[in-house]
């Protein structure tokens, strides 16, 4: 009797499983954007009566929550948002599902990412493994009411002999860092930490100077004169026109100093832009601007990419529920009420999006950015390539290396990792 | 230790000469300890076990298998690694540098503490405070301390005319601040240790003591020193092994920066690992670890036992 009971219970819940709401489930990291993400949910609930469940963690929980779910051959989360410093790893140890054919199958189109963007959290190898979801590109945050003030400008042209105005080189720019180190008030404050921290700013650097990591064989072009000028130009930045201990900030201490308004610029993420008119945080609201770090010359950008792409990965209990997921939460639309709420977009329709404009005038600004932008290597070894990198910059900086051995140093490590990874032969 | 074991009929006496009784009552004690034997074999010489046999694999968090023996090779690369020579040494330093500031330190405080009569309690309750925090949350609150420009000690500094000083980014101060953090975190902890071997010393020596005209240094030097001798011993074994695991406080204040002037070996072993990827050769170098505290922690134990 009791067996029957038990065969006819397991068969009413097998049968009706199909009936209950579906769902998603993704691990995010708590930050603005999942939060907008969030705030949308109902509607995708409304429109195709699948749940969606947010499984928040900070960063540094992200990682080694997604690899045991990663490996197994059934894991629990039907979607995932991937770091760009894990691209190379996971799609090396092939837990992505390529989304080619539901792409071609749905006729989206993928052409109206920034192209730099597809690169970086898109595609691999020609093969797409993701939707670009939110850019944390690098951008220079400058106090315009200095710029603006006409004694800083009769000063600064008798000084250097051009106008003091937006930097529209970097040179131009690390002028600009030299006078302004006065009064009480740092030219720049830098965010020195190891390792993310410092490789990151950095990496600006080496490309305002005109400077890339590796050419198209993935051999190592650091220890170049741009790169030398890039490392010397940073230590100085930091030792000289910096405020004390910048070698040892992590980006929250030094955007704190340029928030109470003890420096004249700072290179970082642009999601901080929006930080900055925050009067609980801020005491210069109003007074800061974002541009993208200015490059060798006008028109040219040296800021730093980084974003992160939606994915599925291949042990998706349910990969076609998350892709109805990805499909609605990268629809114009809904990345258009994303950035609204202060989103950082990736899809160039929502940069020139009026509405998206006239509520935040520095889009414009952000997608000049992004367009200029450079990315930073990814393979498989991209976190110990930051982690080198961050430990030879943090040397030189701190006097106990000279640039050109530390970079040689960078050069070294990075082409055995490249090596190891089949990118250099 | 378990009830048959420690008794000490059960284990002078050939087995062919015990009793049913003294049989049975040996199979029960070791009935009553499997449950937390069989817990020590999972937590901790299982991971040990696991961690050895990874030690001698080609073992990455690419290819998680154990498909490639590659010997020696993982403990070679360690050990011929500048890097992680350097982080060893460092330790080293940090090691003695903790355990000796906050034993000199404790020790002061549980003496003075121990002549204390009246609110006992309250002193506790405030000593205890720093021990119970979690050191994520001591690193970060220190952080904001040591802010050079916007925090609160510089502050503290200038209004006495001190210049600020660059606490966490100078290579010559930043392991000094990590040591002053974790002597504030950890002092506690050893003054504890300390006052209850003081408060259990018998009084008798030091009337005697008094009577016969010593002085407070000489009944120090003479009576509580020596009796005190097996709690500094375990005081001081506890601290130097945790302090060698140090990590929390590196990762939240300094990154192992600048430079490489605050890289613990701890911080360098869980980057080869989760970083790197590379758990064969993190595995290799922790068990050089172990073999390193192993060897100090027996050498000290004799040594101290060699006094006593």
């Amino acid at each position: 009797m009791i067996r029957k009971w038990l065969v006819a219970a397991a068969l009413v819940t097998g049968l009706s499983s199909p009936a209950f709401a579906e769902t998603v489930n993704i691990l995010m990291e708590g930050v603005p954007d999942t939060e907008y993400v969030k705030t949308l949910l109902p509607e995708f609930k409304q429109a195709t009566g699948i749940d969606v469940n947010l499984e928040v963690v900070n960063y540094a929980e992200m990682h080694t929550k997604l690899v045991p779910q990663l490996v197994a051959p059934s894991g629990s989360y039907s979607a995932i948002v991937v770091d760009f410093y894990w691209v190379g790893e996971f799609t090396k140890a092939g837990w992505l599902q390529p989304l080619d054919e539901r792409i071609k199958a749905d006729n989206i189109d993928t052409s109206v990412y920034v192209p730099k963007l597809m690169d970086l959290v898109g595609k691999v190898d020609g093969t797409t493994y993701m939707l670009p979801f939110y850019n944390y590109a690098m951008g220079l945050l400058y106090r315009k009411d200095l710029l603006a003030d006409e004694k800083n400008k009769t000063d600064f042209k008798a000084k250097y002999g051009f106008d003091l105005d937006v930097p529209k080189t970097w040179d131009e720019y690390l002028k600009q860092v030299e006078f302004f180190t006065k009064d009480g008030i740092n030219g720049v404050v830098n965010q020195g930490l190891r390792p993310d921290p410092i490789a990151m700013e950095w990496s600006n650097y080496l490309f305002a100077n005109g400077g890339e990591y590796h050419d198209d064989n993935w051999k190592p072009t650091l220890n170049t004169a741009a790169g030398v000028k890039a490392l010397e130009q940073y230590a100085t930045n930091v030792n000289k026109y910096g405020p004390v201990g910048s070698a040892s900030f992590s980006f929250d201490e030094a955007f704190n100093v340029m928030a109470q308004g003890k420096a004249y610029s700072y290179i970082t993420y642009n999601f901080f832009r929006a930080g900055i008119d925050d009067a609980s945080k801020s005491a210069v609201v109003g007074k800061v601007e974002i541009m993208p770090v200015p490059g060798t010359e006008a028109g040219k950008g040296g800021s730093l990419n980084g974003a992160w792409g939606w994915a599925i990965p291949k042990s998706s209990p349910n990969p076609d529920a998350a892709w109805k997921f990805l499909k609605w939460v990268e629809s114009p639309e809904i990345a258009k009420k994303r950035a609204l709420q202060g989103g950082s977009p990736t899809r160039t329709d929502v940069f020139d999006d009026p509405d998206v404009n006239a509520k935040y005038p520095y889009a414009k600004a952000l997608k000049e950015m992004l367009l200029t932008s450079h990315n930073f290597p990814v393979f498989t070894y991209t976190p110990q390539l930051v982690e080198v990198l961050g430990r030879e910059l943090s040397l030189a900086v701190a006097g106990e290396k000279k640039a050109p051995d530390a970079l040689a140093t960078v050069e070294a490590e990075m082409s055995e990792l490249a090596k190891k990874d089949g990118k250099l032969k | 230790m378990t009830l048959a074991a420690d008794d000490r009929r059960f284990n002078d006496l050939p087995p062919a000469t015990q009793t049913a009784v003294e049989r049975r009552d040996r199979m029960f004690g070791w009935l009553i300890a499997s449950p937390s034997l069989a817990l020590l074999f999972l937590v901790i010489l299982f991971p040990v076990f696991w961690a050895l046999y990874t030690s001698v694999h080609d073992y990455t968090l690419i290819a998680p298998n154990f498909d490639t023996f590659n010997g020696l090779d993982n403990y070679v690369k360690a050990a011929s690694d500048p890097e992680f020579r350097h982080t060893l040494w460092l330790t080293a330093f940090f090691v003695a540098a903790v355990v000796l500031l906050e034993f000199a330190l404790g020790f002061l405080v549980a003496l003075m503490l121990n002549t204390v009569e009246r609110f006992k309690s309250v002193y506790y309750a405030i000593l205890l405070c720093p021990l119970l925090m979690n050191p994520v949350i001591v690193g970060l609150i220190w952080r904001m301390f040591l802010h050079p420009s916007l925090g609160i000690v510089n502050y503290l500094l200038s209004t006495i005319g001190i210049a600020p000083v660059n606490w966490l980014g100078s290579t010559k101060v930043a392991l000094w601040t990590v040591v002053m953090v974790d002597i504030w975190h950890q002092v506690s902890f050893m003054i504890v240790l300390l006052l209850a071997g003081l408060s259990a010393l018998p009084r008798e020596p030091y009337e005697a003591a008094r009577v016969d005209g010593a002085s407070a240094l000489r009944s120090f030097w003479h009576i509580t020193l020596p009796l005190m001798l097996p709690v500094i011993a375990v005081t001081l074994l506890i601290r130097l092994i945790f302090a060698v695991k140090t990590y929390d406080l590196v990762y939240i204040m300094t990154r192992g920066g600048p430079g490489v002037s605050t890289d613990l070996v701890s911080y360098f072993i869980y980057r080869t690992a989760f970083v790197g990827l590379n758990i064969g050769e993190a595995s290799a170098m922790s068990a050089i670890l172990l073999v390193v505290i192993l060897a100090l922690t027996a050498w000290l134990h004799r040594y101290m036992r060699s006094l006593t």
